[in-house]
């Protein structure tokens, strides 16, 4: 080391020989060059006003006084202008161009920093004269480098970066700049750092440093417009974090992806899938995120990591960054959820344990490390204080669940669809919902939308809509036990199911069908099998959970939630039978309707009615003996007549009656008629043999039971019939009307009978359809041929194979066998079709005697009102007929029209009807 | 003095009560009656009587009807169409309803305004009795009129003296109402 002394006068000298004393004036390029620019460095500072105001510039003045400085020249300070001098042009950046950055943006930049001439040490005069200048006044030199490289920047590098930000979004781009601004930082401080900095006191090295580094920053962030940068900055996190946090490994692409180029599975130690997690043990979980993670995810942390530090180094961290990453953050949050979650159901449901160790170890554990490096403390300082505190971990597992929950809600429909396998999917709803009543409210409305959206429209079947109304039912009976919830969403569904015709019909059917044959499966087409099993399940509870609100004993009562609504009343359990039967105000529909469906299966010949009367007695459970009154007495009606058969029949063998060989045997059963409802039915006469089996039955009967009469109902009924052909015979059960129609061709002669349908319904005073229904049923059979339209023959002899393949082969050379399956099947079908077509017309009879007592009606109003217009009389019907009046104005329309043409009633003026008298 | 006074006193609340219970009876009444009257029409249309009908009107509370009677053959009715308006009180069927005769008819027992003297419709009323009955004892009404008490003394008179003078008068008097 040199004295001081020396040195000093050495520099003196030096300086004075070098520099002439009016030292700015010497360098006219610098000088100028640096004045031209001023301009620019202006509109930095005062971007508004681009024109020249410049002369209030820090800079400016900074130069003035040095200026003024110089003519006032003592030695003094004519030395340490001139020392500036040479610290200026030692420090100066050249003016090399953008692209030289932006070439040499991967190399270490060594070789552009000695291009450019920054790491040559300097001679020994400028090193004298910074230390000079660093021993007086440091400060101005730093402000003028500060300044410089200001200039620099916007002078060199600006267009050039603002170009690259202008090419069309690429990914790595914001790489690219940052790399470049790395570059440009290390060209402006590597002198600096290396020759200048170590000539001060360490303790003040910092705040230069700082200094220079928050000029190049600001300088940096005002030519990089932020709203160009966030985007690509978003683009850039999301990409690593997508790795980080394991989101891509949960596509299942990817993983196909994965598996087919490995040939066979690999073996992960380390997995954010929820799948692979639920399978291990739990100490294993416990460890599953933590340790061995996949290389391809450290290379993701590693890449990101240090891009983010080349992103602070340049000032474009802070607190704008910390910004788009917490919203990559939040979507990625997002993004996990539905990825990991969407669709997994099972119970019991792990998903809350396992989201929130994901966020301890994966999420929290990136956001710590990349708030690490984005903070927004500029002077770069590593500070001890933790950037995420417990707490804001604990918020965003609150966020995690939350966000589980909107996805478990937009699901929830299909979850109830598939209920119960998806019970673990309504855990992870509750723990949802029991946040707030927020939530709860949140889950209501968006799953009564999607109700209405996807149930509760036409399309969809009243099976299908009750299966789901009890799913709904069942999952949040779990969801919210008391029931709250239920209350919310049901309601317009209830509402929904009372407007359908078929709700009463479905659910009745449903209690009766037979638990036994449709065990383990759900709804099976259009029956509601379920409700069967469920009527047997629940009734044991259904007795003890009568437990009323004012229960003093009960010590787990709870008040109402504070979100139930105002007639909010707590239903008694998860009981899917008792939501359905009070779907309707009284229980009358319902036990009509059971009337109707028991009578159906009732008169049908079946050994035992044992399941009929099991679900009696459950219903009777529910709804009390006197409600099912009628129901039980057409029980009891079936039972007894059974007895009562019996007995009839052993009284007729003992007064006599044998017997008789052609004459069937006759089985009754007797209903009271108060307590049926109302049959269909198509009247006609039956055969006289079987008319005096009636006879004889009716007179044992009527011994037995006195002052009782038998009514016969002839189209309710079976028949075992028997044929005996030339060369075929048939025996089956068949209805008595086919029965009777058969009968009919009975005949003693040789010749086949042959008889037409008119005949026939004459003969049988049975309407046509009913004829032609039953005729072609024979046809089907092989009983009868179609000889004419409408004629009929039986067939005695049944045509052999070869005489049928001959027939057919005189007409076309078609499969033989074939046509002969497809003529029975044909007449089968138009046997079926002709059954409902007698069917619809008996149906159309019996609108037509409804219709009648209507008539009554419009004759009274006519009569005492007056001549009034279908619309009047339509409003008035509905008025003073009971329970409505069923018919269009179209269809009365008609009705009227037909009585005008039969002369009771005439149109006057104003198409008023009239009666006439 | 003080004793009435304790009576007024005692009295009083239960008027009170009543008068506060009464028009939720009123109210129970009415659907009552609706549900009777609906009854009572529903039998009509469904077994129709000859010669008589009737049909609520048209403003939809059931308590006004219209009724119409055939004249009875082998009267001096013969042939005419009589309409009748019934109004039925709230308490029916505990009162009588309202029955006048809308069609001008000379008859002993109706006065020119359409009111009818016939007991059953007053004091001998009985909860029993109902639209259709009282129908058929108008209509018989017509063919043996109540000489005893006439609200018509001339009508009385002319049905015992002289019966072609009698149905002159009625057919003078009579005037189909269809057409209105």
């Amino acid at each position: 080391m040199l004295s001081t002394v020396p040195l000093n006068s050495g520099r003196r000298r030096v300086c004075g020989s070098v520099f002439s004393p009016a030292a700015l004036e010497a360098h006219p390029k610098s000088t100028s060059d640096f004045q031209r620019e001023q301009t620019p460095v202006a509109s930095f500072q005062e971007p508004t006003d681009s024109s020249s105001t410049f002369r209030a510039d820090s800079q400016s003045t900074s130069f003035a006084t040095i200026g003024g400085l110089t003519d006032a020249a003592s030695p003094e300070e004519d030395a340490l202008n001139q020392a500036r001098q040479v610290a200026k042009e030692f420090l100066s950046v050249p003016n090399l161009g953008f692209e030289l950055l932006y070439d040499f943006r991967d190399t270490d930049g060594s070789q552009v920093l000695k291009g450019w001439n920054r790491l040559s040490p300097p001679s020994k005069e400028t090193a004298e004269a910074l230390e000079y200048l660093m021993r007086t006044s440091p400060w101005t030199l730093f402000e003028w480098y500060g300044n410089d490289i200001r200039r620099h920047f916007l002078v060199n590098l600006r267009t050039g970066l603002s170009k690259l930000l202008k090419t069309p979004e690429e990914d790595g781009l914001l790489r690219t700049i940052v790399d470049c601004l790395q570059l440009a930082r290390r060209i402006y401080l590597a002198p600096v750092v290396r020759y200048v900095l170590p000539l001060i006191a360490t303790s003040h090295q910092g705040g230069f440093l700082a200094q220079l580094q928050s000029a190049f920053n600001t300088v940096v962030q005002y030519s990089l417009p932020w709203k160009k940068i966030s985007p690509l900055l978003a683009r850039e996190l999301t990409q690593d974090a997508v790795v980080i946090l394991g989101i891509d490994t949960l596509d299942e692409d990817f993983d196909a992806d994965r598996m087919s180029l490995d040939g066979m599975e690999m073996e992960r130690g380390y997995s954010v899938s929820y799948k692979d997690w639920r399978q291990e043990l739990p100490e294993a979980q416990a460890r599953m995120m933590v340790e061995g993670e996949d290389s391809c995810v450290t290379i993701a942390r590693d890449r990101l990591l240090e891009f983010l530090n080349g992103l602070q180094l340049v000032g474009l961290g802070g607190d704008q960054a910390q910004k788009v990453f917490a919203n990559v953050m939040n979507i990625m949050m997002g993004d996990f959820i539905r990825a990991a979650y969407a669709s997994q159901w099972e119970s019991p449901s792990t998903v809350p344990q396992h989201l929130e160790q994901w966020v301890e170890n994966v999420y929290a554990r990136l956001a710590v490390q990349v708030l690490a490096i984005i903070h927004s403390d500029p002077a770069g300082t590593q500070s001890g204080a933790m950037e995420v505190s417990l707490r804001d971990v604990e918020k965003w597992k609150e966020m995690g669940i939350s966000r589980l929950g909107k996805l478990r809600v937009s699901e929830l429909f299909d979850v109830v669809v598939d209920w119960p396998t998806s019970s673990g999917a309504v855990e992870d709803l509750r723990r949802f919902t029991s946040y707030s009543s927020g939530a709860r409210l949140y889950v209501t409305h968006f799953f009564s939308l999607n109700l209405l959206q996807r149930l509760l429209h036409p399309g969809a079947s009243t099976v299908e809509i009750l299966q789901v109304y009890i799913s709904i039912i069942r999952a949040f009976h779990i969801l919210d036990p008391k029931g709250v919830l239920l209350d919310r969403i049901a309601r317009p569904i209830r509402r929904y199911l009372r407007d359908r015709d078929d709700t009463v019909k479905v659910i009745v059917s449903g209690l009766l069908a037979d638990p036994a044959t449709t065990d383990g499966q759900t709804a099976t087409g259009d029956t509601l099998a379920e409700l069967a099993a469920e009527l047997t399940k629940v009734h044991q509870h259904s007795l003890q959970s009568n437990r009323s609100e004012l229960d003093y004993d009960d010590i787990y009562w709870l008040p109402d939630p504070v979100d139930a609504a105002p007639d909010y009343k707590k239903s008694k359990s998860a009981d899917v039978i008792d939501s359905l039967v009070s779907l309707f105000d009284s229980k009358e529909t319902f036990v009509k309707e059971m009337q109707t469906l028991l009578a159906d299966r009732l008169i049908q010949k079946r050994p035992n009615y044992d399941q009929e009367i099991t679900v009696l007695e459950l219903l009777k459970v529910r709804f009390g003996d006197s409600a099912l009154q009628a129901c039980e007495v057409m029980l009891k009606d079936i039972s007894d007549s059974r007895r009562l058969d019996l007995t009839v029949r052993n009284d007729q063998i003992l007064s006599g009656y044998r017997k008789q060989a052609g004459v069937g045997r006759l089985h009754a059963k007797i209903l009271s008629r108060f307590f049926w409802p109302e049959f269909q039915e198509q009247e006609f006469k039956v055969p006289d043999e079987i008319a005096e089996l009636q006879g004889r039955y009716a007179a044992c009967f009527e011994r037995r039971k006195d002052s009782r009469k038998l009514m016969w109902r002839n189209a309710l009924g079976q028949v075992t019939v028997e044929l005996e052909l030339e060369n075929h015979t048939f025996k089956d059960e068949v209805t008595t009307w086919q029965a009777t129609v058969i009968y009919a061709f009975q005949s003693d002669s040789s010749e086949p009978a042959t008889i037409t349908i008119p005949e026939l319904a004459d003969q049988l005073e049975m309407t046509t359809p009913l004829v032609r229904s039953a005729c072609l049923f024979w046809v089907s059979k092989r009983i009868l041929t179609e000889v004419h339209r409408d004629t009929f023959r039986v067939l005695e002899i049944l045509p052999t194979e070869d005489e049928e393949h001959h027939a057919h082969a005189a007409g076309d050379f078609s499969d033989a066998s074939d046509s002969e399956a497809g003529d029975t099947a044909n007449a089968a079908a138009a046997a079926e079709a002709a059954a409902a077509a007698a069917a619809k017309e008996s149906a159309e009879a019996a609108a037509m005697e409804k219709m009648n007592v209507h008539w009554q009606f419009i004759v009274g109003m006519l009569t005492n009102q007056g001549p009034m217009a279908l619309n009047r009389i339509v409003m008035m019907l509905k008025i003073a007929v009971p329970g409505g009046f069923p018919f269009s104005n179209e269809e009365l329309r008609e009705f009227l029209g037909g009585m005008v043409s039969k002369g009771k009633l005439e149109i006057v003026n104003g198409g008023n009807y009239k009666i006439v008298h | 003095m003080d004793y009435s006074m304790e009576d007024t006193q005692n009295s009083a609340p239960e008027a009170q009560q009543a008068n506060k219970l009464n028009p939720s009876g009123q109210k129970s009444d009415n659907q009552s009656v609706t549900k009777r009257l609906q009854a009572e029409l529903m039998q009509l249309m469904l077994s129709p009587s000859p010669g008589i009908s009737a049909f609520p009107d048209a403003d939809g509370n059931l308590l006004s009807w219209t009724a119409t009677i055939t004249g009875p053959t082998e009267t001096p009715y013969e042939g005419l169409t009589l309409k009748l308006s019934f109004a039925f009180p709230n308490n029916y069927p505990y009162s009588p309803p309202t029955v006048l005769f809308k069609t001008p008819i000379y008859h002993p027992n109706v006065d020119f305004s359409g009111r009818i003297c016939l007991d059953i419709l007053k004091d001998k009323w009985s909860a029993v009795y109902n639209v259709s009955s009282v129908l058929l004892s108008l209509q018989s009404l017509l063919g043996e009129p109540n000489n005893a008490s006439p609200l018509n003394a001339q009508a009385a008179e002319l049905w015992d003296s002289d019966q072609a003078e009698f149905k002159r008068h009625v057919l003078a008097r009579h005037q189909d109402l269809d057409e209105e």
